[in-house]
């Protein structure tokens, strides 16, 4: 054989043995392997409704869409006569709300207030009281933590509000205690994170009621429509 | 002259090596065991061979969460093989995962189990008189068995917290029939390692943790 196709001869078969090899190498066997994982957790809160309104010292009126705990808030009432033939001191409405969050959060409220009237004897932002009630965390899976109410709370107080010796109107003076001081989107409620690392089926979390009061009075007559949202946010 | 009898030794080195791989091929060996799957996510995935002659090499995203997942629990199938020519056991380790915010995502938030260990194809040996032992308490699906604690947290039977260091999760007798040094579709055993995350109220963040299987020689067992 000659010497030149030995060479040729030997080579292929050096070049098959490193294919050999590198066929082992890659179905090649290990004694490990690895698994790797992560997962997030975005922030995250939600407002729901916290149950039924209530409603009271109204003449006429009544709640025309009542509030189911746990479902979202949409709660329509009308709140009856608020002239003079209102003999009650107050007209007040009770919404519950709930809160749930795994973050820091912060409640605001954003009203508008529109009255058939043309005077300024009409009903007003001023005339509609408001304010956030006692704040209740409880119940498994719910953190303690120390929340801060922006607002004066149940503005029928006698502290949050009083008739004006000039005018004679009556006025909710107390901070942040009426709706014009929601003319835009205003923080009512802040706090700590709500609850724990429980499941979204844990119905537990943070409840407030929120006041809406009028003081029935020679308002200017005619309709008057009030809109209040609230919106929960973790900064 | 030189360089024709250097690289006749070289020639010679290569085969030797190839034959010191035979003589410990199929001793113990662990890989992929098929398409891994993951359910319930959002934004999730895992990513991982379908080829049974891959190593093990598999990535977990559970995705969100948080309660912005509606979905009840996030589940992952991961198909391990397992390749023997001798009794075995199999050992898990993790890193990571050790957030100090006890709300945030816990090492015990996330079930994880070993379920249905079924032989590879016709050359996964069958032993008569011993049996693949599923360590306690790994023998689960921790999707199946989802409890309440009594601070409302989820629970599982078992997690990544039972693992503690090189945990041993699985051991048993011979694996494969053949002494193959290539792995094979069909020359051992499979099992399913099952991970679960159930969305909860978790502090926000990312988390993270890495898990090495490992198999080495187990206890003697006859076959």
């Amino acid at each position: 054989m000659p010497r030149h196709t030995t060479k040729i001869i030997f080579k292929l078969c050096l070049f098959t043995v490193l294919l050999v090899i590198s066929a082992v190498m890659c179905l090649g066997q290990s004694t490990s392997g690895t698994v790797s994982m992560s997962a997030t957790v975005s922030k995250f809160v939600e407002i729901n409704s916290g149950g039924a309104v209530t409603l009271s010292g109204n003449s006429g009126g009544g709640v025309t869409t009542d509030g189911v705990a746990n479902s979202p808030l949409a709660v329509s009432i009308n709140l009856g006569e608020l002239g003079p033939g209102n003999t009650n001191s107050f007209v007040t409405a009770l919404v519950p709300l709930k809160l749930r969050s795994n973050a820091s959060y912060v409640l605001s409220a954003s009203a508008t207030v529109t009255s058939s009237g043309s005077t300024a004897n009409r009903i007003g932002a001023a005339d509609v009281g408001f304010g956030l009630g006692t704040i209740t965390r409880s119940g498994v899976g719910v953190n303690t933590g120390a929340d801060t109410n922006a607002t004066s709370g149940d503005p029928t107080l006698p502290a949050n509000g009083s008739i004006n010796g000039t005018t004679g109107r009556y006025e909710f003076t107390a901070v942040r205690s009426n709706l014009s001081a929601f003319s835009s989107s205003t923080t009512a409620l802040s706090g700590p994170y709500i609850m724990n690392a429980v499941p979204r089926s844990n119905a537990n979390g943070l409840t407030v009621p929120a006041f809406f009061a009028v003081k029935p009075q020679f308002f200017e007559n005619g309709t008057t429509t009030i809109s209040v949202t609230f919106t929960v946010t973790a900064p | 002259m030189r360089i024709r009898h250097f690289t006749f030794a070289l020639l010679i080195l290569l085969v030797l090596l190839v034959g010191s791989s035979n003589t410990s091929a199929q001793a113990l060996d662990i890989s992929s065991g098929g398409q891994p799957t993951i359910t319930g996510s959002v934004s999730g995935s895992v990513t991982g061979s379908s080829d049974v002659r891959n190593d093990l090499v598999v990535t977990i995203n559970f995705g969100e969460v948080s309660p912005l997942n509606t979905n009840s629990i996030v589940k992952v199938v991961v198909p391990i093989a397992i390749r023997s020519n001798q009794p075995y056991q199999v050992a898990v380790s993790m890193s990571g995962l050790n957030n100090a915010n006890a709300q945030a995502v816990q090492a015990s938030d996330v079930g994880f189990g070993l379920q249905n260990i079924r032989v590879l194809g016709g050359a996964g040996k069958i032993c008569t008189q011993s049996t693949h032992v599923i360590q306690s308490p790994f023998n689960d699906d921790p999707s199946s068995s989802v409890t309440i604690g009594s601070n409302g947290r989820v629970v599982y039977p078992s997690t990544l917290a039972n693992l503690s260091g090189s945990t041993i999760i699985l051991s048993g007798p011979q694996l494969s029939k053949n002494n193959s040094s290539i792995r094979q579709q069909s020359d051992g055993y499979v099992f399913d390692a099952i991970f679960t995350l159930t969305p909860q109220f978790f502090a926000a963040g990312v988390s993270s943790a890495t898990l090495l299987f490992n198999i080495s020689a187990g206890p003697n067992l006859p076959c």
